[in-house]
């Protein structure tokens, strides 16, 4: 019996055996791969308990909170919809977008000193505290441009020209962040893509909101003065195309100035033509096109043509900003932005100040060139060019008593539908605090469309 | 030397469970500041209690039986220590009513220490024993309540048990005398089949009727563990009886044929072993509870997220692993105290194991012998199939880890499966002390006027 049962001993010895070694498997080797297994909830947990940073607006208005539930803590946005294209959203299901993306390190304490504290917190088992955020968002601007577009597909970007701060950013159609892990298929499966910001994603066509870029080459290049006389008879031909005037009009004789406050096509067409594409192409390049926007916040390219694949009839209408030019609200605020600050481009900024929980400010954005286009010099007889078209060209409706508004209107023409109405410009002209950007998709006219919106943002901006 | 062997080991087996008592004194207030961040006396009470309760189980068995294996108890009491702890983190009603569980599983063991003083009794009432084991089984079928799927639980007014895990020990004890009669006839057979030897057929009746019994359990209860369990139990038990591995190789083959059966024909059983081979086809679902219990494990890693610290029960109060005080403690155990932890319930259950065998393999009488191997190869098995069966070694089936798990009935009849390996093991102590006696008044020829040596021994412990 003493065999058989020193055999048994060591088959339940083996067995244990088994038990160490797989045990062993699954605790650590195959660890990290179960970690990270799509169906493991736990890193969601370990989210959960730590309280994220709050953020708020740049008057104080909270945008991103928690609210307790036993150990987790759970993201709310007071604001609803209002903030989402940008503030984004931190769901345990589906990631995160915009703010709560770009800025996840700071705002779940694992950056910088507070990821130290973040291991201290880990050891001790106690709430690990994530930094909270302060935006350039004015929630009173950024309201104004929510209202004022209303229920239209399109953007509104709102920028300070002397230091990048964003004061407000639109999107329409978007959604409730609150809900994002409820309406998650139905927001991907939505045609009208409410889940990306029109505003730094958007490519449109710009229309003539271009000629700022184009008038102010020519200044630039010498080509043209504000009083350089042309004729316009209706109709221009370049390379077998023919360039129209919106609406068929005809101008006659006028100069330069006139032909941007009217935004007169043949004219631009002519000059653009003359600048010739390379010109065109470098000046694009100077005012951001082909360049994602300097920010972490992501958003696309705008995008001019290579010069070398454009023949005349390319140019003449990316002279005024059709054919294969597409840009988004924000590089068309930018480029605005170029003229309002004497030609200097600042990087744009949404996060002003990064603090801890005892409200001491651990990081501080500071303004940072980004591009210089143009020449002071030249800025400024863009800048008095852009005022006219807001005193008596296309931009009338965008005009503020008692401030000088300087702007640019664009219908850009698509295939099918009502043209973009765009507007861009920025206010009071002789020093610029603020410049708007408008899209309104297939809204019609960028005069009688746009201009009125940018009309309230520029008003709430300035506190009129 | 026969004199002092005792004291030194009630000795050391005091020394031994001090650990235990540490580990809950200190174990209990860390997960008590862990709840409610703040350390009172009240975590300490479970300590206390500890201390008692196996300071009174140690007293018992120094008084009862005072010959027996000195590690059992420590190690059963760091299990059971270890257990309490981890189902007092999930849930406290439970560690209280397990802590109940605790006393009356100690009253328990001193009863069996009490009336069982000789394994004699057992043997002469084997029948009765093993049909009170089968009537159990039936009452269960009949009575049982389904539960998850498996009918385990009878329902006595307010309290439910688990039939099961008593009748395991009878039949048990059946088995060892069982074959203890039968093992010379089913060693030197006289028929050959196809040259292998075959016992006469009334002999390998009764094991036949417990292998059909074990396919009735898990046909008609549903219970894939217990069924393993008793299986397991009887081809080791023929084995270590007769020493034909014959018997192994007919048992298995038997086995299988009625797995693969069963699993062609009862969806549960297909179920349980297809979640096996692949939990991750359906991880939100069918294999949602291994796939967590990997996931448990994993985050564990070497040294575990910390008592109280691990991902293990919901704002709701739900588990994220269901089942988890019972059938999945071990997986609790492994996310909070780690490989280094769940380790050291490995190794403890190795070491509850050499001392089972080691009594078996001391024994000097068969009953004794097939006895403690009986008991020891039920528990052990048992330990290795929820242990395996929570880190996908084996196939998961529904039962718990000895002293560790919560539950009522587990505890009282695994302290009832240690009083009587306790008593094997004294007797053995007992008959090897005297034999050794013997042997030295043999060589000594030392004429010393004494009762008889066996009767020294007993009357100390009797005293």
């Amino acid at each position: 019996m003493e065999r058989p049962l020193r055999r048994l001993f060591l088959v339940f010895t083996l067995l244990f055996a088994a038990l160490f070694i797989m045990l062993a498997y699954v605790q650590v080797w195959a660890a990290p791969s179960l970690k990270t297994n799509p169906s493991n909830t736990r890193a969601v947990e370990a989210e959960m308990k730590v309280d994220r940073g709050t953020i708020y607006s740049a008057d104080g208005v909270k945008l991103a909170v928690n609210t307790q539930s036993g150990p987790y803590f759970l993201r709310e946005y007071p604001q609803g919809d209002l903030t989402s294209p940008w503030l984004g959203y931190n769901s345990l299901q589906y990631g995160r977008a915009g703010v709560e993306r770009a800025y996840n390190e700071d705002l779940a304490g694992q950056s910088g000193l507070l990821g130290l504290n973040n291991y201290i917190d880990t050891i001790l088992g106690q709430t690990h505290r994530g930094a909270d955020l302060k935006l350039t968002i004015n929630m009173a601007v950024q309201r104004a441009a929510a209202s004022a577009l209303g229920n239209r597909k399109g953007a509104v970007v709102a920028l300070d020209p002397r230091t990048g701060a964003v004061l407000a950013m639109v999107s329409y159609p978007r959604y409730d962040p609150n809900q994002i892990d409820t309406l998650w298929t139905q927001l991907n499966a939505n045609p009208d893509r409410p889940l990306i910001n029109r505003a730094t994603q958007g490519l449109y066509p710009p229309g003539s909101v271009f000629k700022i870029i184009v008038a102010g080459a020519a200044l630039q290049e010498g080509a043209v003065t504000p009083q350089t006389p042309f004729d316009d008879p209706g109709t221009y031909l370049a390379g077998g195309y023919i360039v129209n005037n919106y609406g068929g009009e005809k101008y006659g004789k006028h100069t330069f100035a006139q032909a941007f406050a009217k935004s007169i096509n043949t004219t631009f067409a002519k000059v653009g033509v003359q600048l010739g594409a390379s010109t065109l192409a470098t000046f694009a390049s100077d005012f951001g096109f082909g360049k994602s926007p300097p920010w972490s916040l992501g958003g696309s390219a705008s995008f001019f043509p290579a010069p070398g694949s454009m023949d005349k009839a390319h140019v003449a209408q990316a002279s005024f900003g059709q054919g294969q030019v597409l840009a988004t609200p924000m590089e068309i605020a930018l480029s605005a932005a170029a003229v309002a600050n004497g030609g200097t481009i600042v990087k744009p900024y949404l996060v002003d100040q990064v603090l801890d929980s005892n409200q001491k400010v651990l990081q501080q954005a500071k303004p940072q060139t980004w591009l210089q286009p143009l020449t002071s010099q030249t800025a400024s007889t863009l800048r008095d060019l852009m005022v006219q078209v807001v005193q008596s060209g296309t931009g009338t409706s965008a005009a503020i008593s008692g401030v000088q508004v300087a702007g640019k209107t664009g219908t850009a023409e698509v295939a099918t539908g009502q043209p973009h109405a765009w507007f861009a410009g920025f206010a009071p002209a002789g020093s610029p605090r603020v410049v708007v950007a408008v899209v309104v998709e297939n809204g019609g006219t960028g005069g009688a469309v746009a201009a009125p919106i940018a009309k309230q943002v520029i008003a709430a901006a300035l506190g009129q | 030397m026969s004199a002092h062997a005792p004291a030194s080991t009630r000795n050391r087996e005091l020394l031994f469970l001090i650990p235990a008592v540490l580990l809950t004194t200190v174990g209990f207030a860390l997960v008590y500041t862990q709840k409610s961040s703040a350390l009172t006396w009240y975590s300490l009470l479970y300590g206390v209690i500890f201390l008692a309760l196996f300071a009174i189980a140690h007293v018992g068995r120094r008084v009862l039986a005072p010959y027996a294996d000195p590690y059992l108890l420590p190690v059963t009491a760091l299990l059971s220590t270890l257990g309490i702890l981890v189902i007092y983190r999930i849930n406290e009603r439970l560690a209280l009513e397990q802590a109940l569980w605790l006393v009356v599983g100690l009253v328990v063991f001193l009863l069996v220490l009490v009336f069982v003083r000789d394994l004699r009794i057992l043997r002469d009432y084997r029948f009765l024993i093993g049909i009170a084991g089968v009537l159990l089984l039936v009452f269960t079928a009949v009575f049982g309540r389904d539960i998850n799927g498996a009918k385990l639980w009878v329902h006595l007014g307010p309290i439910g048990f688990q039939p099961g895990e008593f009748a395991k020990i009878l039949l048990i004890i059946f088995f060892a005398a069982y074959l203890e009669d039968v093992r010379e006839v089913l060693t030197v057979s006289t028929r050959r089949i196809l040259g292998v030897p075959v016992p006469p057929f009334r002999y390998l009746a009764p094991l036949l009727g417990i292998w059909a019994l074990s396919m009735a359990l898990m046909i008609f209860m549903k219970d894939l563990g217990t069924s393993l369990l008793f299986f397991g139990a009887l081809l080791a038990l023929m084995y270590v009886a007769t020493g034909r591995f014959f018997y192994v190789v007919v048992g298995l083959v038997l086995f299988i044929a009625g797995a693969a059966l069963l699993y062609k024909v009862f969806p549960h059983v297909r179920l349980r072993v297809d979640v096996w081979l692949n939990p991750w086809k359906d991880p939100s679902n069918k294999g949602y509870q291994i796939v967590q219990s990997l996931f448990a494990l994993a985050a564990g890693g070497l040294f575990g997220r910390g008592l109280g610290q691990g991902y293990l029960v919901l704002q709701n109060g739900h588990t994220i692993i269901p089942e988890l005080p019972t059938d999945f403690i071990f997986s609790a155990i492994g996310e909070e105290l780690g490989l280094v932890g769940a380790a050291a319930i490995i190794l403890l259950f190795l070491i509850f194991m050499y001392r089972g065998f080691r009594t078996a393999l001391r024994a000097c009488d068969d009953f004794s012998r097939l006895l403690a191997t009986g008991l020891t190869t039920i528990f052990a098995l048992q330990a290795f199939l929820i242990m395996g069966g929570v880190m996908r070694l084996v196939p998961l089936t529904g039962i718990t880890l000895p002293f560790v798990s919560y539950g009522g009935s587990s505890i009282v009849a695994n302290f009832a499966l240690l009083a009587l390996l306790l008593r094997t093991s004294d007797s053995v102590a007992r008959q090897q002390a005297a034999a050794q006696e013997r042997l030295e008044r043999g060589s000594a020829r030392a004429a010393v006027s004494a009762a008889p040596v066996t009767g020294a021994p007993l009357k100390a412990g009797g005293a």
